[in-house]
């Protein structure tokens, strides 16, 4: 038996390189995932552990003490002191913002003032600072900036102040994420101390006269109380800890994509056992007949299927190989700044791609093997074998209503549900409970779809458009296990396009509505002082400028942001949205609270809630809770006086500022920019700018996830080219007979195009309606109110795509069918 | 009643040859037939096995290539023409009744019928097709799908659909092969009277002495060459000729 199999699987090599491919893909992209996260952290860890080597005792604050609890100044001339102790380095960090050409700080985040022992900085040109008036600038920062060794470059300190530097040198933040992400300025420690304002250190490293490391961990422990203190290897292991928490999160992600992609290699992979199956039942008939039993049967279909798993997994280490070192070049290739070591299959994905590959292939199988065990050995001298009529089974109807039902059931329920992440997760498990009634009723309602996709193509394509719409719904089966692969991929897509869109118009409309404004002006650091506001409402141009102001207190015992906002803006400027009570006739003993804090504190409209700071106390009465999902204001709102009176004159945290009607954007600007000249930490920026940001970033977001899972969508239009070229080979005595009749070879192949167009488009319908169905959904357990948008351009364009798709997997297994020779095909009965 | 003095020629071959492979594996399938077939005649193409029948038809009909020699239909030369003319030309010209697999299962019994039709994008002639359909006694089975239609059914409806276009010729290749023999007989009565009745010209493959009966005349290959003829068949004759061709 064993060999039977292996000879039938040779002979036919071809088909099943077509099913492998979808397993090869699905494990390649699961395997790419492992050695992309591998190959990362691998590059973290060698590059923590080469620094660990210059560094034999590293001393931090305590990780529980508070974020300001630096290692005291004095701890540095206490380790110092310690025998065995060769030298000790501090570091210090802070902001230290750079002001860039255009007289403003760079950036959203306030650039990072360091100071890094010589030890450790990474300098890649000129040299680290030595002088007080010395600086070294990051890479890229230098690079964005256009600064080069020589150059001034001015930062701003702790009391706002332009500090000017001379650049001396350039360096490499190496793995540190935060200062890649905010660019940093490095000085000599006390330049730093000055600039950045920060008390102390943030960290001490250590370098042993001759004892080890361990030895002196444990004398410098001893001297500093309140540090941690750990050798430089252990320290090095720490963080290369803490980094693969990060590694293991875009592990998971990309592990969720490389699922959906294996659901749909598996159902791929389920369809063409079944067909392989029906199309050898004369095969494994005559297997009956010679003696065969239906267990051996049954067992050369398994092994088939191990032995496709087997090799196929292989290839897909080797491509997941691949596409872990083509992420990774093209990461470096983008200039991210992850160290990279060398790509390899570690022994834990090959287990873990082997496992899948195997596993999802066998299981696959094994309907399609069972349904072999059920050919008849009498099968074998049948001349023809039938096709099998398909009946909508009631057992099948009442199943999938069930799951309807079910599924309906739930999605109503979380939609009922207060807006939030159990809502949502009840949602989905009733989407994938009607997905499988969907999968259970598929043969059913592919029928009426296939009608309903192929109405234009049967109209438009004559006669081969008409047989290949009856085509496509032949075997009803066979068409809807093909085109759900589709709809897998599609479903999702649409999905996500639906709840972004949604999230946008959404969050864009009550931004609008409850914070009208052309301009938002913030402070990079610190507050902007009130003589801005003042100025810009003394301008005739602009209609409104609202301040708003915060300092933290404790509101019933816990700390919050306690802010104000222009008192007349109230209701005119800006309507924030209250869930209960109202912020109309608001007073100076009342205060509005945020939603989620009143819930956190448990009070609500009516209540009273004592404000305390610098040992004063203000009693409130909540007036307003307010919806916080798109608000400008902190937790606590108080009336403008009332504020004032607790806290003092305060700073503005924030300025809305709106043009006058009639007044060109281009003249407001200017005012509102002439107003802020003089601060280079206050930022202008435009709400269509903010806005335009937020729109990229969400559609990076869907453009990303698109890219994701266009690999189950590649993977499905395989189990198209699959179906098809099975199907041409079964029908290619039909094929012959209307090439007799007269059909030319170019109507051939497009009655095969249609053929696959129609069963795209199912695919696409059935997706679309899903997604669509769900995304709406999904947006209503977000938040309360919600202003569904439906994508139509998109959806459109994924309904167009599948078409085009599967028109483009039609093109071999059409070509096949065209170029065989009539008379040979009509010998071939 | 056809009583015209001088026979038109539907089909004409001259110098037939046709050999598959090259070299020493050179089989040479015909060996130079000079054929002709008139039109409104039914004539029965007989021969042992592998004595070249089916190759002759095929490239009669334009489904396969001739390595030399001319073949024309209609007075049309057909070698020479390229896949797509011949595609037209079997479409306009030619009809086809084949031994088995004749139908789309697809489609219903009448659909199948009007299929040719509907590839040349031709409107059916009403009055054609409801004597066809009379002729071959399917009025009330038009609906049914082939997998609801006996053998027997499913070769008349390709005898309609073969007669539905007026061809200038139907080749036929063993239509009766996978038929009883009431059922056979019914099929090749249908396909004397279609000549008879509608003027329509014949030709046939088969290996059934009885069924090469129903033709107006005989001719025998072997070994890829034409040897002999018979006119106004009876079953003896053609056996006894069969017989003798085997010697």
């Amino acid at each position: 038996m064993f060999r039977t199999t292996l000879a039938g699987l040779l002979a036919h090599r071809l088909r099943l390189v077509l099913t492998s491919l979808a397993i090869v893909l699905g494990v390649g992209f699961i395997a790419g995932t492992f050695v992309l996260t591998d190959t990362i952290d691998a590059g973290f860890s060698q590059s923590f552990a080469a620094d660990a080597d210059k560094v034999d005792v590293v001393v931090t604050p305590k990780d529980d003490t508070e974020r300001d609890g630096n290692l005291p100044e004095s701890a540095l001339a206490a380790i110092r002191a310690v025998h065995g102790v060769k030298d000790a380095q501090p570091m210090v960090s802070g902001d230290a913002p750079l002001i860039g050409k255009d007289g403003k700080v760079v950036g959203d985040y306030p650039t990072a003032g360091v100071s890094i022992p010589a030890s450790r900085i990474k300098i890649t040109s000129g040299r680290a600072p030595s002088a007080a008036g010395e600086a070294v600038l990051d890479k890229n920062t230098a690079k964005t900036q256009g600064l080069a060794p020589g150059a001034a470059v001015t930062v701003l300190d702790r009391a706002g102040k332009r500090q000017e530097f001379r650049l001396v040198g350039i360096f490499d933040v190496g793995i540190d994420q935060n200062l890649a992400y905010r660019g940093a300025v490095a000085f000599t420690p006390d330049s730093a101390r000055r600039v950045t304002g920060a008390k102390g250190f943030t960290e001490i490293d250590v370098v042993s006269s001759g004892p080890s490391p361990e030895s002196l961990r444990t004398a410098v422990a001893a001297a500093v109380r309140d540090a941690k203190v750990v050798t430089g290897r252990e320290r090095a292991d720490e963080v290369a800890k803490r980094n693969h928490m990060d590694t293991s999160f875009i592990r998971l992600g990309l592990l969720l994509f490389g699922a959906v992609a294996l659901l749909v290699a598996a159902l791929v992979i389920y369809n063409t056992f079944n067909i392989l199956v029906a199309q050898r039942m004369r095969e494994m008939a005559l297997l009956r007949c010679i003696g065969a039993t239906k267990r051996q049967v049954f067992g050369s279909i398994v092994l088939e299927s191990a032995v496709v798993g087997l090799l196929s997994s292989v290839l897909g280490l080797l491509t997941g190989l691949g596409l872990g070192a083509a992420a990774v070049a093209v990461l470096r290739a983008i200039g991210t700044d992850i160290p990279t070591g060398t790509v390899s299959l570690s022994p834990q994905t090959i287990a873990i791609g082997m496992c899948t590959g195997v596993v999802v292939t066998m299981a696959a199988a094994l309907l399609p093997a069972r349904q072999a065990t059920r050919v008849p050995p009498v099968a074998a001298l049948r001349t023809q074998v039938e096709e099998h009529a398909f009946r909508t089974g009631v057992v099948r109807v009442v199943i999938a209503a069930l799951f309807v039902l079910a599924g309906a059931g739930l999605t109503a329920a979380g939609m009922l549900q207060k807006p939030g992440q159990a809502a949502l997760l009840t949602v989905m498990a009733g989407g994938v409970l009607v997905f499988f009634a969907v999968l259970i009723l598929g043969p059913v309602i592919v029928r009426p779809l296939s009608g309903l996709a192929g109405w234009v193509p049967a109209r438009l394509f004559g006669v081969p458009g008409r047989l290949a719409v009856d085509n496509s719904r032949r075997n009803p089966k066979r068409a809807a296990t093909t085109t759900v692969a589709l709809t897998v991929g599609v479903t999702l897509m649409t999905f996500m396009a639906v709840l972004t869109s949604t999230v946008r118009t959404t969050v864009n409309g009550q931004l609008d509505q409850q914070f009208p404004a052309d301009y938002i002006l913030s402070a990079q650091t610190g507050t902007i002082p009130r003589s801005v506001a003042d100025t810009l409402r003394a301008s005739r141009d602009l209609a409104a400028v609202t301040e708003f102001r915060g300092k933290k207190a404790k509101v019933n015992g816990r700390e919050f942001e306690v802010g104000t906002v222009t008192q007349s803006a109230i209701g005119t400027a800006i309507k924030p949205e209250a869930s209960s009570g109202t912020m109309d006739g608001f007073g100076a003993g009342e205060v509005a609270v945020a939603d989620y804090v009143a819930q956190d504190l448990g009070v609500k409209v009516g209540d009273t809630v004592t404000v305390t700071s610098g040992g004063r106390s203000t009693p409130l009465k909540v007036a307003a809770v307010l919806k916080a999902d798109v608000s400008l204001l902190p937790p606590f709102t108080m009336a403008e006086q009332a504020f004032e009176r607790h806290f003092g004159r305060v700073d503005d945290t924030q300025v809305l500022v709106d043009a006058a009607d009639g007044v060109a954007p281009e003249r407001a600007r200017k005012v509102v920019d002439d107003a802020t000249a003089a601060y280079p930490a206050v930022k202008v920026g435009s709400t269509t700018e903010i806005r335009g940001q937020f729109d990229e970033a969400i559609d990076s977001i869907l453009m990303i996830v698109t890219g994701l899972l266009a690999l189950a969508i590649v993977i499905s239009l395989l189990g198209i080219a699959n179906t098809l070229s099975l199907s041409v080979h079964e029908r290619t005595r039909e094929s012959a007979l209307l090439r007799a009749l007269g059909l030319t070879r170019p109507q051939l192949r497009g009655m095969l195009s249609v053929e696959a167009l129609v069963l795209g488009l199912v695919g696409a319908i059935v997706g679309v309606v899903l997604g669509t169905v769900y995304g709406w959904a999904a947006t209503a357990t977000l938040t309360e109110k919600v202003a569904f948008q439906l994508p139509i351009g998109q959806i459109l364009i994924f309904i167009a795509a599948s078409g085009l798709a599967g028109v483009l997997a039609a093109v071999l297994p059409a070509r096949r069918a065209a170029r065989a020779s009539v008379v040979g095909a009509l010998a071939a009965s | 009643m056809t009583t015209t003095t001088q026979v038109r020629t539907a089909v004409v071959a001259r110098g037939l040859t046709k050999v598959y492979g090259q070299g020493d594996a050179a089989v040479h399938a015909l060996r130079g037939i000079d054929v002709g077939f008139a039109a409104e005649e039914f004539t029965a193409i007989m021969g042992p096995s592998g004595s070249g029948k089916s190759t002759l038809m095929h490239c009669l009909a334009g489904l396969d290539t001739v390595t030399d020699g001319q073949v024309s239909i209609g007075g049309v030369e057909i070698t020479g023409l390229n896949d797509k003319q011949l595609t037209l030309l079997r479409r306009e010209r030619v009809g086809f009744i084949f031994q088995a697999f004749n139908l789309l299962p697809t489609l219903t019994a009448e659909q199948n019928i009007r299929l040719p039709l509907e590839i040349a994008g031709r409107q059916a002639d009403q009055a054609l097709f409801d004597r066809v359909i009379e002729t071959v006694g399917l009025r009330d089975r038009l609906r049914h799908r082939p997998s609801e239609l006996s053998g027997g059914q499913q070769q008349r409806v390709a005898v309609a659909r073969a007669l539905i276009s007026k061809p200038e010729v139907i080749f036929a290749d063993e239509p009766t092969g996978n038929l009883d023999s009431r059922s056979g007989a019914e099929v090749l009565a249908f396909l004397r009277r279609s000549v008879r009745e509608l003027g329509q010209t014949i030709v046939m493959v088969t290996h059934d002495p009885v069924a090469a009966s129903y033709a107006d005349r005989v001719v025998f290959l072997r070994d890829g060459l034409l040897v002999s003829e018979v006119q106004r068949p009876t079953p003896q004759a053609v056996l006894d000729t069969l017989m003798a061709l085997e010697a």
